[in-house]
């Protein structure tokens, strides 16, 4: 109990020395708000075209204000999908300074555990990615109330699931890699710049998978940050395909629509459904978990 | 249940790093109540014993007890008894010192009016009513320093250890930590265990351990290493050219300092010979006793001060 209570503590701890930092908590909130930017300005008149033309091939002619909604919703899901990884490395400043600047060794001289120092680390990590990413949910819902809202109340709910899942993946991922290879601020930050240019590639949220070629989609489909944004994209964009079928897109418009904008996910040509998906998101949290517990362990171990 | 009569009680402690061996092998003990000082230069490996004693890094071999609890069964009690003020600031610089203190205590199973009664009594000791809502960034040094004492005091430890505590403070600055400390040493028979650059501040220790390269080379009361190991120095103020011609021909060790000169001796009665032997260089001058800095420097061959 009292172990649980100085746990609780360190979380507090954690998370008001991250809140407080405004500038990291400045950049932190500012990246996923000027990729929603960069979207909206360069590449939504893209996509916008691009679902026109596919409702063009299927002699459907839409109202742009629902277009607009679902490219807007393709471009929120993207974002929140990576910024549940590039938040989660951003939000590993407290560790990574408390490990610079000398004030994890005040923790340990401390009677607690270092397993629940560890933890406490992870736990302010999910909780303040989970804090910032609701601010980029909140100011994504705003735009796609501006552009046109279509998310049912049911899809609502399991956008916040799948946010859960992406920050679980992006925070074990994120804590794996800071224990094991970072002490130093400017490696962090390097890191940090590194997966946020890469990750977004990698996991498809920058550009649909479907238009790579066949080897690197199936690559990429088989990795699980692909099968969180595709996750986050079918309930993102569910809605708004719904009224464009209940509008006159047939079926087979509406699985263009879905494979063009990977909704649908495949494999060597064979569809994933959507509970495959969450299990093999889930599967990967849980080896990362085994992962971060055992690099806990062998650290504890072989401490210093 | 009867105290031990030492608090820590180190027996062959080692830590090497690869090839480096940074502690090799040295035994101690610290008396509880007492001033203990640990000197050494840089990489002598005073912070080593200090991470091992406190629980941040673990030994090679040795044994190591600290407030009666052997550390490889019982780490986290000693830890409970243990305040430790790194050489550097390592609390929470955005937090406010209330936080900082708060958080601290609460690893200590300090919570809620407890915290609040200890909070008000170490903020009356420390004088940090005024800063407790300030971030810690805000602080010049010297209130810095304090919370940082204040920090290693707030579970009212039995041990505290200070490494290189006044290290970058100004003259006044050290002195509010040093009545701090001794204020605390009498009313909380608090044991302070010290590693520290300045020599005086050594010379008020109970007991002084020297280190170098890993080994204790001596230790001892400070009034028993200058009766060991320091020189007496003799200080003429007139006739200057004739007493450094008339000791050096003797073969003494002779320095001009500004206006004067100095003159090493072994002890103060080979200066009352001289003055019976030549009373006339004798017309203005001191007598003053070696310190610890001429002790560390005849112990290690390196002078403290300069590294």
């Amino acid at each position: 109990m009292q172990e649980l209570r100085k746990f609780v503590s360190l979380v507090q701890r954690n998370i008001k020395t991250f809140f407080k930092d405004k500038m990291i908590f400045f950049v932190s909130m500012i990246t996923p708000l000027v990729m929603l930017v960069l979207f909206s300005t360069f590449l939504r008149s893209v996509y916008v075209n691009s679902i026109k033309d596919i409702c063009a091939a299927f002699n459907m002619v839409a109202d742009n204000k629902l277009l607009e909604g679902f490219a807007g919703a393709w471009l929120i899901s993207s974002i929140l999908s990576v910024s549940s990884v590039t938040v989660a490395f951003c939000s590993n400043t407290v560790i990574v300074n408390d490990k610079t600047e000398g004030n994890l060794n005040d923790l340990l001289i401390s009677p607690v555990r270092k397993t629940t120092v560890s933890l406490s680390y992870y736990a302010s990590n999910f909780a303040v990615t989970f804090i910032v990413m609701f601010g980029v949910l909140v100011v994504g819902f705003i735009y796609l109330g501006i552009f046109g809202w279509h998310i049912p109340v049911g899809d609502l709910f399991m956008i916040l699931i799948d946010m859960v899942c992406a920050i679980l993946f992006g925070t074990l991922l994120s804590g794996i890699i800071v224990n094991c290879f970072i002490s130093k601020q400017g490696v962090a930050s390097a890191v940090s710049g590194l997966v946020s240019s890469m990750y977004g590639f990698i996991c498809g949220a920058y550009m649909p998978i479907s238009q790579f070629g066949k080897g690197l989609r199936d690559l990429l489909a088989c990795l699980p940050g692909t099968h969180s944004v595709c996750v986050m994209r079918l309930h993102f964009m569910s809605g708004y395909i719904n009224i464009l079928a209940e509008k006159g897109l047939p079926a087979e418009g509406v699985k263009a629509l879905k494979d063009g904008f990977d909704a649908n996910l495949y494999i060597g040509g064979k569809y994933i459904p959507v509970g495959v998906m969450y299990g093999v998101l889930l599967g990967a949290c849980a080896v990362l978990l085994a992962a971060y517990v055992l690099i806990l362990y062998l650290k504890g171990k072989r401490m210093h | 249940m009867r105290e031990p009569e030492y608090i820590i009680e180190i027996e062959n402690l080692k830590k090497y790093y690869k090839t480096v061996k940074a502690v090799d092998g040295i035994s101690f003990k610290v008396k509880r109540g007492e001033l203990f000082a640990f000197l050494g230069v840089n990489g002598a490996g005073k912070s080593t014993t200090i991470n091992v004693i406190s629980g941040i890094l673990r030994k090679d071999e040795g044994k190591v007890e600290v407030c009666g609890y052997d550390i490889d069964k019982n780490s986290a009690g000693a830890r409970q008894k243990v305040g430790v003020v790194f050489q550097n600031s390592v609390l929470d610089k955005k937090l406010t010192v209330y936080d900082n203190l708060k958080y601290r205590a609460n690893l200590y199973g300090i919570f809620g009016e407890q915290f609040k009664s200890r909070l008000n009594c170490i903020s009356d000791m420390f004088d940090l009513s005024q800063i407790l809502k300030r971030p810690l960034e805000k602080l010049s040094g010297g209130q810095k320093r304090r919370v940082d004492i204040a920090r290693a005091l707030i579970h009212k430890p039995e041990l505290l250890i200070l490494d290189e505590p006044t290290t970058g403070l100004d003259p006044k600055t050290r002195i509010t930590v040093w009545n701090v400390i001794e204020k605390m040493r009498k009313e909380e028979n608090l044991t302070v265990f010290l590693t520290t650059h300045y020599m005086e501040e050594s010379s008020v220790a109970d007991y002084v351990v020297i280190l170098d390269s890993g080994k204790i080379v001596s230790q001892g009361t400070p009034h028993k290493l200058k009766s060991d190991y320091s020189s007496d120095f003799l200080r003429i103020y007139k006739n200057i050219e004739a007493a450094e011609k008339y000791f050096s021909s003797k073969g003494r060790n002779c320095k001009r300092v500004h206006d004067r000169l100095e003159v090493e001796f072994e002890n103060t009665e080979q200066i009352s010979e001289e003055i019976k032997l030549q009373p006339q260089l004798f017309t203005d001058f001191e007598v003053v006793k070696g310190d610890m800095d001429n002790v560390f420097l005849k112990v290690t061959g390196k002078q403290l001060k300069d590294v």
